[in-house]
């Protein structure tokens, strides 16, 4: 069984993409199409990343972020955000919440495996 | 500060006469009336547009995503199958990796050939020594017969001599009784060197016939042998020529199905990443409703004055509303660009 991802965004092509590039490489991968979503979902699981989106229904990314750092389990789970958003103000509130990283979307799969491989 | 009407003090210090506003009435009601049905029917047919642009957008994105699976599945399979061959080419010793070993291979079979075909010339040699031994066995048996021929003259002439010394003693009568005996037996001795001489010759005979019969096979044999290695050599070395234009070719294919999978694996990345502008599509779209909602906003604000103005209530107090609701409305303007991308080349990464 291979490392387990949560993948968080509410569009479902951008779940599938993550998917199709993460599982081709050998991971198990959870999904969530929300911050309320996914905080359920990483209960009782050993993940070895969080991959989330920042705009989203209920709950978005920069909230999960610091929702999750704030659980034990989760204090040092590498968290990347996958975003739309490259503005500097808005990474600086991923940095400050506890993300790991910053991917702006598109993400090519070479790439994301690169990075998620950076960060395991 | 507002954008329709300034601020509200300003207004009110501009109230106009009562009787001036009444006239203005109908004129502000029908313009409002105008203002908000515009407004309602543009919202509404862009609303429509947009939800309409936003499903076929994922519709598209949902058939995409299950093409592209298809392909990956199918590049997968194709993989496999290459795989499979490569090893089916291992099993028989012609590995892909292995031009060496194919020419090993074929060194081994050539030489074994040649071999082969020496040592056929070797027995067609011995062979041929073989029919030279036979033939000098043939003169040999030949002289003998002619020997035999002698003996069988001298037997002859010894049989008639017996008989004229069996002649001579029965002249004698008593005095050549013995030598009568001895001419008998000498006469017997001649008759069983005939019969023996005979019998000599008929073997001698068959002892030729046999030859004569194992030198036709024994060159047949020798002939025989050397023919066949040799046609053996070359059916093996055309069909050793095959495999090894066989093994080219397939080790060919399966270089190029190598590369067509690199290639596909390539445009699959590529599409993986496009496949992500309909996250951002829907983004946009999300944008532009959420500003449709401001925009029904001020119609509904310019058809609460239209129905006030109607009903006859205060002109000034309707304004401030509107103005009020036109305040709301712009603080809750779209500010901010929903996706900044403009291209879907792939986006930064930053660690921090």
């Amino acid at each position: 069984m291979g490392k387990c991802i949560l993948t968080v965004d509410d569009s479902s092509t951008m779940r599938q993409m993550i998917v199709f590039t993460l599982k081709e490489a050998g991971f198990e991968i959870l999904e969530a199409g929300d911050g309320v979503e996914a905080l359920d979902r990483a209960k009782g699981q050993k993940l070895s990343l969080v991959i989330t989106d920042v705009n989203m229904p209920r709950m978005d990314g920069i909230t999960l972020v610091k929702e999750l750092r704030a659980l034990p389990e989760f204090r040092f789970t590498p968290i990347l955000v996958l975003t739309t958003e490259s503005g500097i103000d808005m990474k600086q509130k991923g940095k400050d919440a506890g993300a790991t990283g910053w991917i702006v979307k598109p993400f090519s799969p070479e790439k994301l495996l690169e990075v998620v491989n950076k960060v395991l | 500060m507002n954008r329709w009407f300034g601020r509200g003090p300003d207004l009110e210090a501009a109230a106009m006469p009562r009787h001036s506003q009444e006239a203005l009435r109908p004129l502000l009601a029908r313009a409002a009336a105008q203002e908000s049905t515009m407004l309602e029917g543009q919202v509404a047919f862009l609303h429509t547009e947009l939800v309409q642009v936003d499903g076929l957008v994922q519709e598209a994105a949902t058939t995409l995503q299950q093409a592209l699976r298809t392909l990956d599945d199918r590049v997968k399979a194709q993989h496999r199958l290459a795989l499979s061959v490569q090893q089916a080419m291992q099993i028989t010793g012609l590995g892909i990796d292995s031009t060496e070993a194919t020419a090993t291979l074929s060194a081994t079979i050539v030489g074994t050939l040649d071999a082969f075909v020496n040592n056929m010339l070797e027995i067609s040699k011995s062979s041929m020594k073989l029919v030279e031994e036979v033939e000098d066995i043939r003169i040999r048996s030949d002289r003998m017969e002619s020997m035999l021929g002698e003996l069988g003259d001298i037997a002859g002439q010894t049989h008639l001599l017996a008989l004229n010394a069996s002649i001579e003693a029965a002249h004698a009568r008593k005095f050549g009784a013995g030598f009568a005996i001895v001419a008998a037996e000498v006469s017997k001795l001649a008759d069983r060197s005939t019969a023996l001489s005979t019998n000599i010759q008929q073997q001698i005979e068959g002892t030729r016939q046999a030859l004569l019969r194992t030198d036709t096979q024994v060159q047949a044999i020798a002939s025989k042998d050397l023919n066949l290695a040799i046609q053996s050599r070359g059916e093996s070395e055309s069909l050793i020529g095959a495999l090894d234009g066989s093994t080219r070719k397939v080790k060919e294919l399966v270089a190029e199905m190598e590369v067509n999978a690199r290639l596909i694996s390539e445009q699959v990345g590529h599409v993986v990443r496009s496949l992500q502008f309909e996250d951002l599509v829907h983004q946009t779209l999300q944008a532009c409703m959420q500003e449709l909602g401001n925009l029904q906003e001020q119609a509904s604000a310019w058809r609460a004055l239209r129905t006030g103005l109607e009903n006859g209530e205060d002109a000034s107090q309707l304004l401030q509303n509107l103005c009020g609701t036109l305040d709301e409305v712009e603080a809750a303007q779209v500010r901010f660009k929903a996706v900044k991308r403009e291209s879907l080349a792939a986006g930064d990464v930053d660690l921090f």
